[in-house]
């Protein structure tokens, strides 16, 4: 064979670094401006890419007050950490019993499909029913919020479960139990550490649909005066007025919590998101 | 191991949460203070409502006054109904929400308010004829009224020597005239929907009967017929705005005209606030919108912009009452008309700002007309169905899609208004 | 020992099922009901039969929005998946950096969608306007959200750029499973370049494909975030999507009842397109 390759890895390295550039561009681009005063904007090409004159948090320490910035990250925080430990008991529980009994059992067989089936039912038909009834019930707040994600992520994440359940062997329950251990706590013995795998793609996923999800909240909790951090941002995006700066630095706000969250534990919310899916 | 880190993370991160949030949930309250929560639909007045919740709870004891001034209230109220939580008094304009709230029976008869004598006829009867067929009681006291023309910058047109148009023609040559500096004659920030609805208004309640909808409701005409000028006329006015209008929020069309990118910006006295939040050394001044062809054909575009209703829900009607004195002190009323260039529907020698000098003729005279779009259904979006028409400039084509639509989405008040007429035709 | 067993089992499904049909089933039969009223969402109602229905076919807006989400759905998979493979390709070739560039290529997966359309409409509003002018490009000097031909452009490129890392990564995962032998066999033969892709690389990655055309399209109809931040479903009501319909009439312009109409035709719509998927690609797998 003619060793004709110059370089096979320059043409991929190319169309790589000139892709990077869409990503980084905007991020650039959100940050300076956040950065800037409403004087510094001007109209041409260098005055739009140039970094601000002075790296001044005012617009921050506004862009915090005006947005109650922390009363939001709290309660973005207490909704997504809750819904997640609920949604690992919860769904790694119904997703055993359900995996384990589903093939032999009518009964277990169709509560998995009716669950399962569940996935098709998109927010927009449970949308308005759910906001009178979550108000019927009294939980037009943050708490029925999270009641209503681990119902909405329970198809999916029964799915994820019960199809992990093959790679454990039936022998290690049947051991534990002739050792006279309940079924309950062979499960919380046996079972569940084995399934760590499963939480953490689990955990990742549902952190980040209901950290990102402004639709829930905005039709339960809207009126309550509490805020996530995107309904935050919506609701007080005519404060703004035409102060850009003001907003990207709130918007840059936003998505600091995230940003930090995947730098850190990027390879994990990589992993667990693809597992999700590809699963 | 690491899974396990993760869990215990979350685990301690959840309890930490919780304990500082739960103990905010179960504050006891004082069950002799009555509690009283306001929800107005006017965030930009919220600094004025922060003001007077503070004044009130200092000077009350018995009473404890909260105000919400959300952003996109309408919604917040909407959904507030639709749980059936209710606050007990609700600041919202007198528009077809307004109509709608009386015809489900949320708002409360408050005919016996003594405070409702003081408040001008004109505004009572505006709310009377907002009731989609004629209810015993009073559903409403109107608190302020806004007016809808054009606003002017009063330096550009005195260093040109511009003269203020009374007629369709002036109107147009003034224009041409501008149109040859480097000024726009007009700022359109028509990306907002909403606000390709205040020229619509302003030129047709000055080319239209005030009861037009009515009529139409009632099957006398069509807005084929009625709107047919009042469509020409607008599309008229776009040529003199900016190249695309559609790229523009009401935001930035308030700063271009606070920057002196144009002379004259057709929309509601409620944009001055936002107006000199940019330039607050602005010389603004209105005119009346000269829609008609003849100098006294012409009609002020004004309505209710806030009015307070006590829900059916309120517990303490009496309190309530307390909280509709303190805000209709007189005090009170002018601040307010200070800080947001409101008209007050009180009774009384109230200082107008100054931006409404070239319309205090036509409102001491009553020569006022309500804005038409508080008859129009919401869920129409006869503001989108303008956005439409000002993209497609086809005028035939809008006005049957308006009437086909006004047939379809009002078959049910249609219905009920015929049912009335027939009821009491007998 | 078995009876122990099967009570555990019952107790631990039973209170979680009455969870799931109190706020999924009893929701979603709820909203059937309701679509056969003109209910406001609030006061109170009558019974219309099947008025709502009848006027779903006959409703322009409605219409339209089901045009506008369907184009934009399968618009933006095509986008999205042919950026997707061709960056997947790129990043499964040996270079250096590799984890670097699978990290930073992720990265816009992770943020929320509102802000990101929040961020995106002040770029299409003053950024790209300006920059063209001052390149003299004429068509792109006014903001491509202003008209109603481009509005639906910038919104699919703002869901592109959000949903591509994803469809990237499981793409190399697909990748990834292609043993080595298959592209040493395939030099052999000859087959090099878009060829060896096509006929070699394509059909062994085939499940990763039909993953990412669900996940897009699922994900594509239910499109509201970016309509919120980015145009509010205008101009002209050009860019009103199913869900942004049903949200802004439904919850807040009074047609509750008619709404619950259309988001019952859309869950129909919805059903249909997943079965037909899962067939298609059932079928697809079957012949390889």
């Amino acid at each position: 064979m003619i060793k004709r390759k110059l370089n096979p890895s320059l043409l991929p390295m190319i169309l790589l670094i000139l892709g990077l550039s869409t990503i980084a561009f905007p991020l650039y681009m959100t940050i300076v401006i956040a950065f800037k005063q409403p004087s510094e904007m001007s109209n041409t090409i260098s005055g739009i890419l140039s970094l601000p004159k002075h790296w001044s948090f005012s617009n921050f320490s506004e862009a915090m007050e005006v947005t109650d910035f922390w009363r939001s990250l709290g309660y973005s925080l207490l909704i997504t950490l809750v819904t997640v430990v609920l949604s690992i008991v919860i769904h790694s529980m119904i997703g055993y019993v359900l995996g384990r009994n589903k093939n032999h059992n009518k009964f277990y067989g169709f509560v998995y499909l009716f669950i399962v089936s569940g996935m098709f039912v998109p927010f927009a038909i449970l949308m308005m029913p759910l906001a009178k009834e979550t108000a019927e019930l009294g939980l037009a707040n943050w708490f029925g919020v999270i009641l209503l994600y681990v119902v909405f992520y329970m198809p999916m994440n029964i799915m994820l479960y019960s199809g992990y359940l093959v790679n454990i062997p039936l022998a290690l329950e049947e051991a534990a139990r002739v050792d006279g251990a309940s079924t309950w706590r062979t499960y919380w013995k046996v079972i569940f550490p084995l399934m760590k795998p499963m939480h953490a793609t689990v955990a990742v996923i549902t952190a980040l649909a209901v950290w990102n999800d402004v639709m829930t909240p905005l039709v339960i909790m809207a009126g309550s005066g509490v805020n996530t951090l995107p309904l935050a941002q919506m609701n007080f995006q005519s404060q703004f007025g035409t102060n850009y700066n003001l907003a990207f630095a709130s918007y840059l706000l936003s998505l600091i919590p995230i940003l930090v969250f995947y730098i850190i534990c990027q390879k994990q919310i990589i992993n667990g998101v693809v597992n999700g899916a590809v699963k | 191991m690491k899974g396990r880190g993760i869990g215990k993370l979350l685990f301690t991160g959840c309890i930490l949460i919780l304990s500082v949030f739960l103990p905010g949930c179960s504050s006891s309250k004082n069950n002799s203070v009555t509690e009283i929560e306001i929800v107005q639909y006017k965030p930009e007045a919220s600094n004025y409502f922060k003001m007077v919740e503070k004044a009130f709870n200092e000077t009350h004891d018995n009473i404890h006054l909260t105000i919400n001034s959300p952003n996109d209230a309408a919604a917040i109220l909407r959904t507030r109904f639709i749980r059936e939580d209710y606050p007990d008094i609700v600041g919202i304009g007198g528009d077809i929400e307004y109509s709608y709230y009386v015809d489900a029976q949320i708002l409360a008869d408050v005919s016996n308010y003594k405070g409702l004598s003081d408040i001008k006829q004109v505004y009572r009867d505006i709310d009377e004829s907002l009731e989609l067929v004629p209810t015993d009681g009073t559903f409403a006291v109107p608190y302020m009224a806004n007016a809808a023309g054009i606003l002017y910058n009063k330096n550009l047109f005195e260093q040109n020597g511009w003269k203020i148009p009374t007629n369709w023609n002036e109107l147009i040559t003034l224009c041409e005239e501008i149109k040859k500096t480097d000024i726009l004659p007009f700022y359109f920030g028509f990306k907002d929907t909403w606000s390709c609805l205040a020229p619509w208004n302003a030129i047709a309640v000055g080319l239209t009967e005030t009861d037009t909808v009515k009529k139409v409701n009632k099957g006398e005409t069509t807005f084929t017929k009625e709107y047919a000028e009042t469509a020409e006329k607008y599309l008229n006015l776009l040529q003199y705005g900016p190249d695309s209008p559609f790229a523009y929020s009401y935001n930035d069309a308030c700063t271009a005209f606070a920057r002196g990118e144009s002379a004259m910006y057709p929309i509601g006295s409620y944009a001055v606030p936002q107006i000199l939040s940019v330039n607050p050394d602005m010389n603004i001044d209105s005119f009346v919108m000269p829609a008609s062809d003849s100098s006294d054909g012409n009609t002020l575009n004004s309505g209710i912009d806030l009015q307070f209703c006590i829900t059916e829900a309120c517990e303490n009607k009496e309190a309530a009452y307390e909280v509709l004195d303190f805000l209709f002190a007189d005090e009170n009323i002018q601040a307010y008309a200070d800080a947001q260039n409101a008209i007050p529907c009180k009774e009384g020698d109230f200082k107008l700002a100054s931006m409404l000098d070239g319309m205090k003729e036509y409102i001491e005279a009553g020569k006022m007309a309500d804005f038409h779009d508080h008859y129009y259904p919401t869920e129409m979006s006869a503001d989108a169905l303008l956005q439409t028409f000002l993209i497609e400039k086809d005028v035939n084509g809008f006005l049957k899609t308006f009437d086909k639509n006004w047939q379809r989405y009002n078959r049910d008040i249609i219905r009920k208004v015929r049912e009335y007429e027939e009821n009491n035709s007998n | 020992m078995k009876n122990d067993r099967k009570r555990t089992y019952l107790l631990i499904t039973i209170p979680i099922l009455a969870l799931f049909i109190t706020f999924n089933t009893i929701p979603l039969l709820r909203g059937v009901v309701y679509s056969f009223t003109n209910f406001r969402g609030f006061g109170n109602y009558e019974w219309v039969g099947l008025r709502n229905y009848i006027d779903l076919f006959s409703d322009a807006r409605v219409g339209s929005s089901y045009i506008f989400t369907i184009k934009l759905a399968v618009v933006t998979t095509i986008v999205v998946n042919v950026i997707s493979i061709i960056l997947a390709l790129a990043l499964n070739s040996k270079i250096r950096a590799k984890g670097f560039f699978r990290g930073a290529y992720f990265l816009p997966n992770v943020l929320g969608a509102l802000v990101v359309g929040y961020i995106f409409n002040y770029f299409f509003t003053y950024l790209v306007p300006a920059l063209a002018d001052m390149a003299g490009i004429e068509s792109l000097n006014s903001s491509i959200l202003a008209s109603k031909n481009t509005a639906w452009i910038g919104i699919m490129i703002v869901c592109a750029w959000q949903a591509v890392a994803m469809n990237t990564i499981i793409y190399i995962s697909g990748l990834q499973t292609v043993p080595e032998d298959v592209y040493e066999a395939g030099s052999l033969d000859g087959a090099t370049g878009w060829k060896k892709f096509w006929k070699l690389t394509f059909p062994l990655i085939i499940p990763f494909f039909s993953i990412n055309m669900v996940l897009c399209v699922k994900n594509f109809l239910m499109v509201f975030d970016q309509i919120m931040a980015l145009t509010k479903g205008g101009p002209a009501q050009s860019t009103e999507s199913i869900s942004y319909l049903i949200y802004n009439n439904g919850m807040k312009g009074g047609q509750f009842g008619f709404q619950s109409a259309n988001a019952v035709m859309f869950f129909i719509v919805i059903v249909i397109i997943s079965v037909a998927q899962m067939k298609f690609s059932g079928k697809k797998e079957e012949q390889l």
